[in-house]
């Protein structure tokens, strides 16, 4: 009985890819010639981390008070760093009085700090893709790939 | 309003109809899927939208189900 599975033992692990997604979401799908995909990617996780701090404000990710969800939020890359960097240093420090109209309460933090956790775990999913993913197979030709490898 | 300064402040206008979020969420998302899983790009904005409205679909009929529960199902068990 012959196998008709792919063996993707043969497919080269994209390292520097990995990394560059990481760094920018869809920057690895770019640098292994998946360019139109990529830049999808990076639409698509930016706007999500855009939407996320304009609803929660830039209190939507913070490492020490939500340190569970900074773990979904952090696959994001530097940009999540970012922000939480910001609000370390802008946010964090000041006292009480100050922070009421700059910390995201109830409905506004949920939503933001969650809109960048799905950011956050999209790009995730993105990373595991990049693993494998073949030089130049963009649009139309992943298809095409596809079949030869699994004939 | 007119006193939020956007991405320092959170949007707290927002907190009352907080649930109009799922729809940009699910769009960001099925932009992010859909440009990993689909194969032609002619295809692919009409397979974003799709999958957008299923998503919001079964988020709000999960929604209506748990509502009938709680509003009816539970008082009718809770009747002597």
């Amino acid at each position: 009985m012959s196998n008709t599975y792919s063996n993707d033992d043969s497919i080269p692990i994209n390292f520097t890819a990995i990394v560059l997604g990481w760094l920018l979401p869809g920057l690895g799908h770019v640098s292994v010639g998946q360019k139109r995909r990529g830049f999808l990617i990076m639409g698509g996780a930016l706007f999500l981390v855009f939407c996320g701090t304009l609803v929660g404000g830039i209190d939507a990710v913070d490492h020490n008070k939500d340190g569970l969800w900074f773990i979904a939020q952090v696959w994001c890359g530097p940009v999540v760093v970012g922000i939480d960097l910001l609000n370390q240093t802008f946010i964090a420090p000041l006292p009480i009085a100050d922070k009421v109209t700059l910390v995201g309460l109830s409905h506004a933090n949920e939503m933001g700090t969650l809109f960048i956790a799905m950011a956050g775990l999209m790009n995730f999913v993105v990373l595991l893709d990049v693993i494998h993913a073949k030089r130049g197979e963009d649009f139309e030709l992943r298809s095409h790939a596809q079949d030869r490898r699994a004939s | 309003m007119l006193a939020w300064t956007p991405f320092l402040e959170p949007m707290n206008a927002m907190q009352s109809v907080w649930y109009l979020l799922l729809l940009p969420m699910v769009f960001g998302i099925s932009i992010v899927y859909r440009a990993l899983r689909e194969k032609q790009y002619a295809n692919y904005w009409r397979s974003v939208a799709i999958m957008t409205g299923q998503v919001v679909i079964g988020i709000v009929g999960i929604a209506a189900a748990l509502g009938l529960f709680v509003q009816i199902v539970i008082p009718l068990l809770n009747q002597p």
